[in-house]
Parts: structure tokens; C-alpha cells; sequence
């Protein structure tokens, strides 16, 4: 299954991660992403809203995103993160690396500007 | 003291109940009540628990089965996972102290944050032939990882 990706702009893509991002799925998200990396894509958006799961593995994903944009000074930015993906963030400490924004609308405008 | 007990033979579905543990759960009790983080840290806990079965555990020929016990006590969310596989011994793959992960990982974080999270870790064999994995999560845990960036 694959993720719903959308265009922002010529430079940013927002991905609706959806219910869940896990050691199931994430194999999808990283050949989501990918796609778009390949086109040239270095600042993602990942909306969080309706997502219930986020474990290691999914994160593992969102790391290899990072890992692939981060060269070229892409970004990774959260935006509206739910409540459970909200506790891996925080155990995890990594708000440190991704900006997380209330909501896409708010993420999208950052990137713009 | 609040327990619920759920048993499954299919081991994708016990994985995408456990994210409505905190609905049903103790969400009926009158008597305990946790905060939301700590039963979001119970559900993230049995979730890679059940994946690293699903993915790692040998079952033979036996159908897999989990039994998951879930009690709710005073501050503190106490839980068993019962299963059917082969078993592992535990200890020998969980990371030293002063073992550090590379930046960024893509994989080996799942123990890592079942580690983080829980108190009193154990995952041993039991009388009857199955395999037991315990732990317990106190209300007043901040567990943290250092995931290197």
C-alpha cells in the first residue's frame, strides 16, 4: 500500500503517514519517498494527524528520509502529530532533528518562507 | 486492581488491537486511572514486543498465540505476554550500557524503547512450555533514549 503523497510546491512534498507507520509498512513510505527524492524533492512534510502508530522501524523510515535529504539541506518537518506518535518523539528526543508544526497548513507556509 | 486479558492467534491483529488498548482500557475502571503517556508507552511497548515476535520468533508448527495480561495498579501499569514461539534469551540482545547506536538508525530500536520504557524486564520460559515476557511501567516514568543525531 502506498502512502498518499501530495505536492506542495517544486520543492516540498507533504506525505499523510495515515493510521499507521510501522515494521509493515515502512518498505512503502521509504519507496514513497524515494520517488520523489529521485525527482529532486529535498523538503517533506509528514502529516501525523489520523496516525495511531509510529514504532521503531517506522521511524527507522523516517530516518532514512532524513538520511537522504539531509546532504543537500533538505528538510523533515511534523506536522499535527497525534498523541502516540507525540510519546515516540519524546522518548526519542527527536523534535531535536524534525521541526514539528501544528498543523500542515502552518509547516507548508514555514517552507515557503 | 484492574486486569484485562486478551488472548490471539493472529498475530497482525493482536498488533493492531493493542492501539485500542487505552480505549477499553482501564478507560471502564472507576477505580484506577493513568495518564494518557502512560498507557500510549504500554500500547508502543506490546506493539514492538508483538512485531519482534512476528518477525524474529519461531513458532515450528504451531499456530502462533499471545496472551496478553494487562493489570492496572496504584501508579504503575504491570503486564505479561504469554507465547507459544521457541523463545529467545533476552538479555543477550539487549544493548549494553555503553553501547551506543549509530546516528540515525533504521533498525535495532525496537528493544532499545521496549528497554527505555519499562521497569523489571523479563522474558523467561514457564512450567507449561511457553514463554513469558513481564514488565512493569510506573505513571511517574520520563524514559528517554539516547538516540544519537
Amino acid at each position: 500500500m502506498s502512502f498518499d503523497a501530495e505536492t506542495a510546491s517544486s520543492e516540498t512534498v507533504i506525505i499523510h503517514v495515515g493510521e499507521a507507520l510501522d515494521f509493515r509498512n515502512a518498505d512503502d513510505f521509504k519507496a514513497t519517498f524515494q520517488e520523489h527524492v529521485d525527482e529532486g524533492i529535498r523538503q517533506f512534510i509528514l502529516d501525523f494527524s489520523d496516525t495511531e502508530v509510529l514504532d521503531s522501524t517506522g521511524l527507522g523510515s523516517i530516518f532514512s528520509l532524513y538520511r537522504a535529504v539531509s546532504p543537500d539541506d533538505g528538510k523533515v518537518a511534523f506536522a499535527d502529530v497525534s498523541e502516540p506518535v507525540q510519546v515516540v518523539v519524546q522518548l526519542t528526543r527527536t523534535y531535536k532533528v524534525f521541526r514539528q508544526f501544528p498543523s500542515v497548513e502552518a509547516a507548508r507556509e514555514a517552507f515557503a518562507g | 486492581m484492574e486486569s484485562l486479558t486478551k488472548t490471539y492467534t493472529d498475530l497482525d491483529r493482536a498488533i493492531n488491537e493493542v492501539r485500542s488498548l487505552s480505549e477499553e482500557w482501564p478507560a471502564s475502571s472507576e477505580i484506577v486511572t493513568l495518564d494518557d503517556e502512560t498507557l500510549h508507552c504500554t500500547c508502543l511497548v506490546l506493539h514492538e514486543w508483538i512485531a519482534n515476535l512476528h518477525q524474529h520468533a519461531r513458532f515450528q508448527k504451531n499456530t502462533p498465540m499471545v496472551k496478553i495480561q494487562l493489570t492496572c495498579e496504584a501508579g504503575r501499569v504491570a503486564c505479561f505476554v504469554l507465547d507459544n514461539s521457541d523463545g529467545f534469551d533476552l538479555t543477550s540482545y539487549l544493548p549494553a550500557d555503553d553501547e551506543d547506536l549509530e546516528p540515525f538508525p533504521e533498525r535495532g530500536m525496537g528493544l532499545r524503547i521496549i528497554e527505555t520504557c519499562t521497569d523489571e524486564l523479563s522474558y523467561t520460559p514457564t512450567e507449561d512450555g511457553l514463554h513469558c515476557f513481564e514488565f512493569i511501567i510506573p505513571a511517574d516514568h520520563d524514559p528517554w533514549m539516547n538516540t544519537l543525531f
